[in-house]
């Protein structure tokens, strides 16, 4: 085993039930499926592409995994416009000036100079080139919903992905001693380039089943009332049948299930969906389709 | 799978790489890389435990949710297949159940439109001669057309389509020229002058590319108007980079690909091979429907401009046609729809489909002649 001398830490987690027992101490019910992926993500150093609708868990399994490796999670946020300097480095604009005050009176060249203030005492590091600079152990890499990112961003990530290793142009190449692992999520509002999803495991995370869902409601409100967690993840499987704009997922079950509990209350019944039935849905619309459903109906 | 746990490691990778080909005869995307990825995988996970190779290779196979939906039958057919020979794809009933058919492209000629079919009243006058000509046939009902002014119309629109897209794309770059002050190059220019920034350097503004995705109803009631608004698209598309265009009546067709063509007539001739159900029934709803399906999270984005060319006449059901643009208005930067009728002095658009319709819309104009359909530069 070559790998495991790069990741001495993954002793650990010797195959794919250890990982899903490892994952469920931490709070994060899975199954087999999604348990083989982030294996082999550990075992193979490829990044894991993770789809599926809002609120399922997705970017959960990076916290997870990097808790579970004792690792740092690095996170990157795209969002539209998303550009290099954002992502990757940027020069600390001021601290040059001032260096380039500073050293005016000095005797050295214009190259000396040049090759001092564009030297990596003046980089500021973003998420993308910290993750390949890490010097103790690889860290988490969470890189979430790819999907709100630009086309020329998801091309740049290319040489990150593939080769673990980032170009400034002014430093030269820096090549990951420690390879990140690198989760990628997205909400599939746009398709992902083939390049992309070519390097990349696929994993597609679906609306968890009943018993499934009762597993994480008492895994995640240990507090719960067994009773009120059934009434709750059984409610939430109705309204998710109703085709609303954003049906509910995971997080929408506990926001629920937790406003239950703090109000106090150790049943679900029409009154308490109604008080908090932003809980579960986040427009007007689907509010209008949740009440012409009938609330009572979906709690029997 | 006891069998399996036996087999010397070439003979699963040689399994492997027989099931990837079997997998990309059925429709999953995989390449060489991929199925080198797969072998490399089995070998982590071993093949002794068939779920979870199940999953393994899913992993590593596939790469959309449609994919990853289909991927399990395969996976089912293909191990389960008792009898696998040397060649297992060529089971014949599995395979052909499997590859996905491509529906049959109807071939109902549109020639009919591009030969000019235009009815031939007289209503409009006919002896005027030169700029004023061009005038009067920028106003002529498109649907009105007579039919000895057809060629100069088209040729009139095709000049003025392309003077508009020139305009569209020069006035981008003109806009877009200082913007904000680019620290990293304006430091390097100062070195040489001692840390003074004298020359300053400008980030030029991304060009701001919008997308256009062109709806274009080819139904009966459309039938007179369809010839110039395929024009209308054929010169945007020329002139832009990111246009896709669809044809719609009870189904879609993208053409996209056939109006790329340089030379008109062949364009028009490619289409009326690609064109199914033309001058049919209109199912506005379902064809939008069908789109959002099949290329929604393709086309979609919030630099998106998606218009719409459609009189409204629709026989599905109000519902879903408001639902699908909902959801595609969501989605895109400004949703337009254009109405040939809206040119008519009594129309009031309080059809089914488009009163439903219109809530959902950010631009609703009209399209019935030359000069409406110019003036969609002001939204674009």
């Amino acid at each position: 085993m070559t790998v495991s001398q790069a990741f001495p830490e993954d002793k650990e987690i010797k195959d794919v039930d250890s990982l899903i027992q490892r994952f469920e101490q931490l709070g994060y019910i899975t199954d087999r499926a999604l348990a083989t992926a982030v294996y082999l993500v550990t075992k193979l150093q490829k990044p894991l592409l993770i789809e599926g609708h809002a609120g399922v868990g997705k970017t959960e399994v990076a916290k997870v995994l990097a808790a579970m490796l004792k690792t740092r999670l690095i996170r990157l946020q795209c969002y539209e416009g998303l550009d290099v300097n954002s992502a990757v480095y940027e020069w600390n604009y001021q601290k040059q000036l001032l260096a380039i005050k500073i050293e005016e009176r000095t005797e050295q060249t214009v190259e000396e100079k040049e090759k001092h203030i564009f030297s990596k005492e003046f980089l500021l590091e973003r998420p993308l080139l910290q993750s390949i600079l890490a010097d103790d152990v690889s860290p988490v890499l969470l890189i979430d919903e790819i999907d709100r990112a630009d086309e020329a961003f998801e091309a740049f990530l290319l040489e990150l992905l593939s080769d673990f290793q980032i170009t400034v142009p002014e430093i030269g190449t820096i090549r990951a001693k420690y390879v990140p692992y690198v989760i990628l999520t997205s909400n599939r509002t746009r398709e992902l380039s083939d390049a992309l999803k070519r390097r990349c495991f696929y994993h597609w995370i679906d609306y968890p089943s009943f018993e499934k869902e009762k597993k994480i409601v008492r895994a995640r409100l240990p507090g719960i009332e067994k009773k009120l967690g059934e009434q709750v993840v059984r409610f939430v499987h109705a309204v998710r049948q109703l085709d609303l704009t954003k049906p509910p997922g995971v997080t929408e079950t506990l926001d629920c299930a937790q406003a239950a509990m703090s109000l106090g209350k150790h049943q679900l019944d029409v009154e308490l969906v109604e008080e908090t039935l932003g809980c579960v849905a986040k427009s007007q619309e689907d509010v209008a389709k949740l009440k012409a459903a009938g609330i009572e109906k979906m709690l029997s | 799978m006891a069998s399996m746990q036996q087999e010397e490691p070439e003979r699963s990778a040689a399994s492997i790489v027989e099931f990837c080909r079997f997998a990309r005869d059925n429709g999953l995307s995989i390449g060489v890389q991929q199925t080198l990825n797969a072998i490399e995988v089995a070998k982590t996970t071993g093949v002794a435990d068939r779920e979870q190779l199940s999953f393994a290779l899913r992993a590593v196979l596939t790469s959309s949710k449609e994919e990853w939906g289909r991927f399990n039958d395969l996976f089912e057919i293909f191990w389960s297949n008792s009898q696998r020979s040397s060649h297992p794809t060529s089971e014949e009933g599995q395979e052909v159940r499997f590859r996905t058919q491509r529906p049959q492209a109807s071939s109902r000629a549109m020639m009919a439109l591009s030969s000019g079919e235009g009815s031939s009243s007289d209503l409009e006058g006919k002896d005027v001669s030169g700029a004023s000509a061009e005038q009067r046939l920028q106003k002529v009902d498109l649907s009105d057309v007579p039919h000895d002014d057809l060629a100069a119309l088209e040729e009139i629109s095709l000049r003025l389509f392309r003077k508009m897209s020139l305009r569209l794309s020069r006035r981008r770059k003109i806009k877009n020229l200082a913007d904000r002050v680019d620290m990293r190059r304006t430091i390097r220019r100062s070195i040489p002058r001692g840390g003074d920034p004298i020359d300053l350097a400008f980030h030029g503004k991304k060009p701001y590319k919008h997308k256009l995705v062109i709806f274009l109803d080819v139904s009966g009631s459309m039938n007179s108007y369809s010839l110039f608004l395929v024009r209308f698209a054929y010169a945007l598309q020329r002139y832009f980079k990111n246009v896709n265009t669809f044809l719609f009546s009870t189904n879609v067709v993208q053409v996209t690909d056939v109006l790329r063509n340089q030379d008109l007539s062949e364009a028009l001739r490619g289409l009326s091979q690609r064109a199914a159900g033309w001058a049919g029934g209109t199912k506005i709803g379902e064809s939008l429907k069908d789109f959002n399906q099949r290329h929604g999270t393709k086309l979609l984005s919030r630099k998106t401009v998606f218009i719409i060319l459609s009189d409204g006449w629709d026989t599905g059901e109000p519902d879903t046609l408001a639902g699908e643009l909902r959801a595609i208005k969501r989605r895109v930067q400004k949703l337009i729809w254009l109405n040939p009728l809206l040119g008519l002095d009594d129309y009031a658009p309080v059809t089914r489909g488009m009163s439903a319709a219109l809530p959902y819309v950010n631009v609703f104009a009209a399209a019935h002649n030359l000069q409406s359909l110019l003036a969609l530069e002001r939204y674009l």
